[in-house]
């Protein structure tokens, strides 16, 4: 059980602030479909990131160099750097849309064009392979945090075993930004004013507020925060690895905001869900669920006519099928954010 | 403060000879409007004549190439809505400018909240607008979603968004084009309330009797030129309407006594679901039309006219009812059928269903008969046929446009796409003709021309369904007046013997009719 | 029309030239990458980035080196491949094209090459060529991929249609159904290439017998392993395209419902027939590119796609884009897409720098074509400047219109028609 609400969060919180991502752009009045495109770049630049700290040997002139704690402090600068990295990556769309008008869907797609392309450049440049990893070790002997090191070694409770072993920083440092951001969406003057330069840009213009503005906000925000959840995707899932791809991951949280109708709680829930199916594809053979040593899932997988259905192709792509079903079943329910997608113009009333 | 000398100083805003341009137009061409203190200054023009635009150039949302604008008497700068507010100008726009899914309260305190590092405290907010609500009669819903109120209350909380931010140059921008007679008459109130309690009024209007009733003043524009500026008091509408078309106007249509014959339309308890709330858009609703008679349907707007003409076109489905057109039962036809058993139909939004905007003027023209083989060959379009047919419309119905059958639609001014239209519909010859709010936008010259078309349409036998919002209009072409409210049709009126004021009753639903005709 | 003076009035020539400024644009973006990455890292350095230049301009020409020395030239093999890569992005790219037309954004088109890639596998290869003649064999399988694209197409145009679902959402999410799919689908289909030490590999079709003809072009480019006939009806699929948007009823009905659909359903032209049949058709358009490329007999298939999309479909994108959504511009862009991934496979093969630098210029092309329109804005802008010319507000026809006569307004991106 531990296992899988583990590995159900591991995958669900990148989703879930990625969602939130969207959110941010979405409600500001940019659609970002580049969020894709984006985990790919903060991805790719958390891990040089690290893997330059690691060749240059920066983390052994820290003070206390192998101490654990001095790690989960260059976990999280990477996870700023990527997410500044992120935001200006995604001023290219913020620039097409906002200054110069574009078609929000091209720029979108055209950014999640780009980011595997210049990624897998660079890549093959610097380690001469189709992917770059940490320079020494792995993701786990370097960031992850173990009860032992918490002083819990000992403990053998649910809590301690689900929650703080085996664990990484960047996942509660995420469930904390998506709190904050949250906060500021709802109950900020900022939040607001951002609100309503995705519903009605014309209001806010006429009341005084800087519609252009306001959407470079949501879209270096958007940025940060798809940035930083890819970093955080490729650290806790792939083993710090940047390869050009997170597997349509991004998308999936495009999905996940559309299912959360936009609003933070949902998503978060929603985020959870697909989570859930992801980490069923991916250790459906290894999750235990019942505590007994009996994997249900595997024997399941091994059943001469459930096999056939309940294998791991089927829960990959269940979240995708139920992404389009989901849509099918709320479209008219659905809000998006009304002027999402219309580029603003002054002249026009 | 200044007080003392800027009291003293009459005009509390002046625009002096302001020019807006547009690529290939002259918004304004060399304007001067001059606001007194505590004054209801009208602005009046035609739709087009510029108005909106130098109202938005007050506002800070336009910025003139020429002229400047002084505040008591000094040179102010407007460069955005946030200088206009500084200046206490506040302005209601013609199409409200709300975030929907906002509360009404949120919507009020939006540009100018109160904060506390960065949070935003609604309390005081709260406190005030309930204040203002109460002083100048503005009822409202603080906590309602401005999606699920009423028109009239959304504008009040526009006029509320004003004097929240103690705005005191007040701006509406055709405030009543949404109301009903009755509303307009509270709005005047209102207004007048404003300007006792030391307000200045700028009220944006075309129509000549609000502004005869609430008025001090009024300056006249017509196509981006100042005309005038004259009392109220020693005016009258004959003169300004004069001074707004720049001829004598034909206020009224003329026509010979209808020669009502066949019935060609007859529709029997048409009910249509709403897309929006539980009830039906449209309940019930039965009626006849004529060949040689123009039926208007009267109402404010949101009353089921729209989804009335989509069910009868076929654009909606209805869920009950019978429609017959030249005897055949089109209840459950496609709109290509009913278009074909014999319905034209000019629709009331022009750009959303009237024309394909980015497609060429001839295209627009064989829109509805493409498919004709008189211009197709075993699916190809004879391109020269299309060509030869436009040019023929184009010359009998004086469509003008830049590059003749090639122009794009979009390029067109609004009253010659609205001829293309009607040009494309009368020329099919039709029995029926669904005409709904043909002369939305358009200046004098088109509605003239628009009106004596249908009265011509109608003395050549056809049966006209007229669909309008403007009272004139109803009470003008019409031979028989139909009243719908709420999705009802709640009286039947002969335009000769009813009045503007009972017309208004019923669309209001303050007063309806029986089934044999008699008011309750 | 005027001659020289007002031809930047021509929407035709405005279109090319947007287009031509986008290429170079792209071009020079690459190569600016080429040599900020050549003067930063050592191992590469000046003349390597130099190489890379002149090979990401003329990447189609080049004949290989002697002593470290580029040599350019005519290639045949070079130019042979080419045609050959272009059949897949031209198809592609019509397919998103002819959405595009309709008003839809076709992101789905690797979906759809996905869902055309396996139907023509698995007939190419499951069909007995000993019983069944080759010929026959390769026709149903190129049928059949046309069938599945379209019926993956139509999946997001019936959402579309009938429950206003935006399109480029159900895209992706058919676009990654379909490589889950398709995977496993593999998976089980005991079709996979078992010689040598290849993993995760279908068959060629040639192991079958099933080939696209060669249609003499092997003739013209000798040394080209791939060439064969799929260049030559790709070129008259995108004429037939061509023909239907613009000389029938139903490119006019499927033009219309693109533009506007509530006017078109006002029209009583049916709306969500348009739209349903206007994604089929993009749908068979990439199937069809997929069962050109897979069925050449050249190629072998990864059939492990799960974790990513087949590009075919994104630079369909930029084919589509690049030729303003033209049926017959695209045949060119396509190919010159296709000479973009010759150059960059030169790139990887003579120098430090690796092909992936092609896949950033058309990013960065695609990225320019979205507001390509505001590039067209700007040059018209520059013609009527030239021109200064005022048109009086009459009624033209085509009899007494002056020549080279243009709207007062046209230039205006918003969707719906401005009031007033």
């Amino acid at each position: 059980m531990s296992y899988l609400i583990q590995q159900t969060l591991i995958y669900a919180i990148p989703l879930m602030i990625v969602a939130l991502a969207g959110v941010f752009a979405e409600r500001s009045g940019i659609i970002n479909l580049a969020l894709e495109g984006i985990m790919i770049f903060g991805a790719f630049i958390g891990v040089l990131f690290v893997h330059m700290c690691q060749k240059h040997g920066i983390f052994a002139l820290l003070p206390g160099a192998a101490n654990w704690g001095s790690m989960q402090l260059f976990e999280i600068l990477g996870m700023v750097i990527a997410g500044i990295l992120g935001s200006l990556f995604a001023l290219l769309l913020g620039f097409a849309a906002i200054n110069l008008k574009a078609d929000q869907t091209i720029s979108g797609t055209a950014l999640n064009m780009l980011a595997p392309a210049i990624v897998l450049f660079f890549v093959r440049i610097i380690a001469n392979q189709e992917e770059l990893r940490l320079y020494k070790g792995d993701a786990a002997e370097w960031f992850m945090i173990k009860k032992g090191m918490l002083g819990l070694g000992e403990a053998d409770n649910f809590f301690v075993n689900t929650f703080l072993n085996k664990v990484y920083i960047a996942t509660y440092l995420c469930i904390l930004i998506f709190i904050v951001c949250s906060i500021v969406l709802y109950k900020t003057r900022f939040g607001l004013r951002l609100r309503s330069c995705g519903e009605n840009p014309q209001a806010a213009d006429s009341l005084g507020i800087n519609v252009r503005k306001m959407r470079y906000s949501g879209i270096i925000i958007s940025g940060f925060l798809a940035g930083m959840g890819g970093f955080v995707y490729a650290l806790t899932t792939s083993n710090c690895m940047s390869n050009g791809d997170v597997a349509g991951f991004g998308f999936l949280a495009l999905a996940v905001m559309i299912f959360g109708n936009w609003k933070p709680l949902n998503i978060a829930l929603a985020a959870l869900l697909f989570g859930l199916f992801k980490c069923l594809a991916a250790g459906y053979s290894s999750i235990d669920i019942n505590g007994d040593g009996i994997k249900l899932l595997y024997e399941l997988s091994k059943h001469p006519t459930w096999g056939k259905v309940l294998n791991p192709n089927f829960y990959r792509m269940l979240p995708y099928l139920i992404s389009l079903l989901v849509l099918a079943f709320t479209s008219k329910k659905s809000r998006a954010p009304k002027a999402e997608g219309i580029p603003y113009d002054k002249g026009m009333r | 403060m200044e007080q003392a000398t800027s009291e003293a100083y009459p005009y509390v805003i002046e625009m002096l000879h302001i020019t807006k341009e547009f690529p290939g137009i002259k918004a304004n061409d060399d304007i001067t409007l001059q606001l007194k203190r505590g004054e209801i200054h009208a602005l009046l023009g035609e739709n087009g004549a510029g108005k909106s635009t130098l109202m938005s150039v007050l506002f800070g949302l336009y910025q003139p190439e020429q002229g400047e604008i002084r505040k008591d008497g000094k040179v102010v700068e407007i460069k955005d809505p946030n200088d206009a507010t500084a200046l206490n100008i506040g302005m209601v726009h013609q199409h409200f400018k709300l975030v929907e899914v906002f509360t009404v309260l949120d919507n009020i305190i939006l540009g100018a909240e109160d904060t506390k590092l960065g949070f935003l405290q609604k309390k005081q907010a709260r406190k005030k607008v309930s204040e203002l609500s109460e002083k100048y009669g503005l009822r409202i819903n603080m906590d309602a979603k401005v999606e699920d109120i009423t028109v009239g209350m959304q504008q009040r909380v526009e006029i509320l968004k004003m004097l929240y931010r103690d705005n005191d140059i007040l701006i509406f921008d055709e405030p009543t084009a949404v109301l009903t007679p009755q509303e307009i008459e509270e709005l005047m109130q209102i207004m007048r309330n404003l300007k006792a309690e030391g307000k200045s009024i700028l009220f944006i209007s075309h129509k000549l009797n609000e502004i005869m009733e609430v008025s001090d003043r009024v300056t006249v524009l017509r196509k981006g030129k100042y005309v005038g500026t004259v009392d109220t008091a020693s005016t009258n509408k004959e003169e300004l309407s004069r001074m707004m078309v720049g001829r004598p106007v034909q206020l009224v249509v003329e026509k010979d006594e209808a020669q009502p014959k066949e019935t060609i339309l007859k529709i029997e308890g048409l009910t249509v679901p709403s897309k929006i709330h539980k009830n039906d858009a449209v309940k019930n609703v039965s009626l006849e039309v004529h060949a040689g008679e123009i039926v208007c349907i009267a109402g404010i707007d949101g009353n089921g006219q729209t989804e009335f003409v989509h069910a009868l076109t076929g654009l909606e489905k209805p869920s009950a009812g019978k429609i017959t057109l030249c005897g055949k039962d089109i209840t459950k036809a496609s709109i290509r059928k009913r278009a074909l058993t014999g319905m034209s139909h000019i629709p009331e939004d022009r750009h959303k269903h009237g024309l394909v905007l980015d497609f060429t003027l001839e295209q627009n023209m064989v829109l509805q008969r493409y498919f004709e083989p008189q211009f197709q060959n075993h699916g190809f379009i004879k391109f020269d046929a299309v060509r030869e047919y436009a040019d023929k419309l184009i010359e009998e119905f004086d469509v003008r446009s830049g590059q003749g059958p090639v122009t794009k639609a979009r390029s067109m001014s609004g009253g010659n796409q609205q001829k293309a239209i009607v040009a494309r519909e009368f020329d099919r010859n039709m029995p029926l003709i669904v005409a709904v709010q043909p002369t939305r936008g358009l200046d004098v010259g088109a509605i003239e021309y628009i009106h004596s078309q249908l009265v011509k349409q109608r003395d050549e036998g056809k049966a006209v369904l007229l669909v309008s919002l403007e009272l004139e209009e109803v009470m003008n072409l019409s031979d028989r007046i139909l009243v719908m409210y709420e999705g009802e049709i709640v009286g039947e009126l002969d335009p000769k013997q009813t009045t503007t004021q009972e017309l208004g009753l019923y669309m209001a639903g303050a007063k309806r009719q029986d089934k044999e005709g008699k008011a309750e | 029309m005027k001659k020289s003076g007002n031809l930047l009035s021509k929407d035709g020539t405005r279109s090319v030239l947007a287009t031509l400024i986008s290429i170079l644009i792209g071009l020079v973006a690459g190569a600016v990458i080429i040599l900020i990455v050549g003067l930063c890292d050592s191992k590469l350095g000046l003349t390597e980035a130099w190489k890379g230049i002149r090979l990401i301009f003329f990447g189609l020409l080049s004949k290989g080196q002697q002593a470290g020395r580029l040599i350019f030239g005519f290639n045949s093999t070079n130019i042979g491949d080419m045609l050959f890569r272009a059949v897949p992005i031209i198809m592609t790219g019509l397919s998103v094209s002819l959405a595009y037309k309709t008003g839809l954004f076709n992101i789905g088109a690797s979906g759809q090459y996905l869902a055309g890639t396996t139907a023509s596998l698995f007939i190419a290869l499951k069909m007995n060529t000993a019983v069944v003649s080759p010929w026959i064999v390769w026709i149903l399988a190129f049928l059949g991929g046309i069938l599945a694209g379209a019926f993956w197409g139509s999946i997001p145009g019936m959402l579309k249609a009938f429950l206003n679902i935006n399109e480029v959402l159900a895209c992706i999410m058919t676009n990654w159904l379909a490589a889950n799919i398709v995977t496993w689908l593999f998976e089980g289909s005991g079709l996979q290439c078992t010689e040598g030490t290849k993993t995760q590999v279908i068959w060629k079709t040639s192991h079958n017998g099933v080939a696209t003809a060669k249609m003499g072009l092997d003739k013209i480019f000798p040394d080209s392993q791939q060439i064969d006939g799929g260049i030559i009806i790709a070129i008259i699929i995108a004429i037939l395209v061509y023909i239907l948007l613009s000389k029938t009823t139903l490119g006019f009905e499927l033009k219309a419902c693109g533009s506007n659909r509530h006017s078109a359903k006002y029209a009583g032209i049916r709306d969500k027939r348009c739209i349903i049949l206007s994604m089929a058709l993009a749908g068979a358009l990439a199937g069809a590119g997929a069962s050109l490329y897979w069925l050449s007999g050249t190629t072998e298939f990864h059939w492990q796609t799960y974790l990513s999309l087949p590009g075919e479909g994104f630079t369909g994108i930029a084919v589509a884009l690049l030729g303003a959504c033209h049926p017959i511009a695209n045949i060119f862009t396509g190919m010159f897409m296709s000479t973009l991934n010759v150059a960059g496979s030169k790139l990887s093969f003579f120098t430090g720098y690796n092909e992936y630098i092609t896949d950033v210029i058309i990013a960065v092309i695609v990225y320019l074509s979205a507001f390509s329109l505001l590039i067209k804005t700007w040059l018209g802008k520059r013609a009527k400047k030239a021109e200064e010319k005022k048109i009086p507000d009459v009624v033209y026809t085509s009899k007494n219109m002056p020549e080279g006569a243009k709207p007062p307004v046209s230039e205006n991106t918003g969707k719906e028609g401005n009031e007033q």
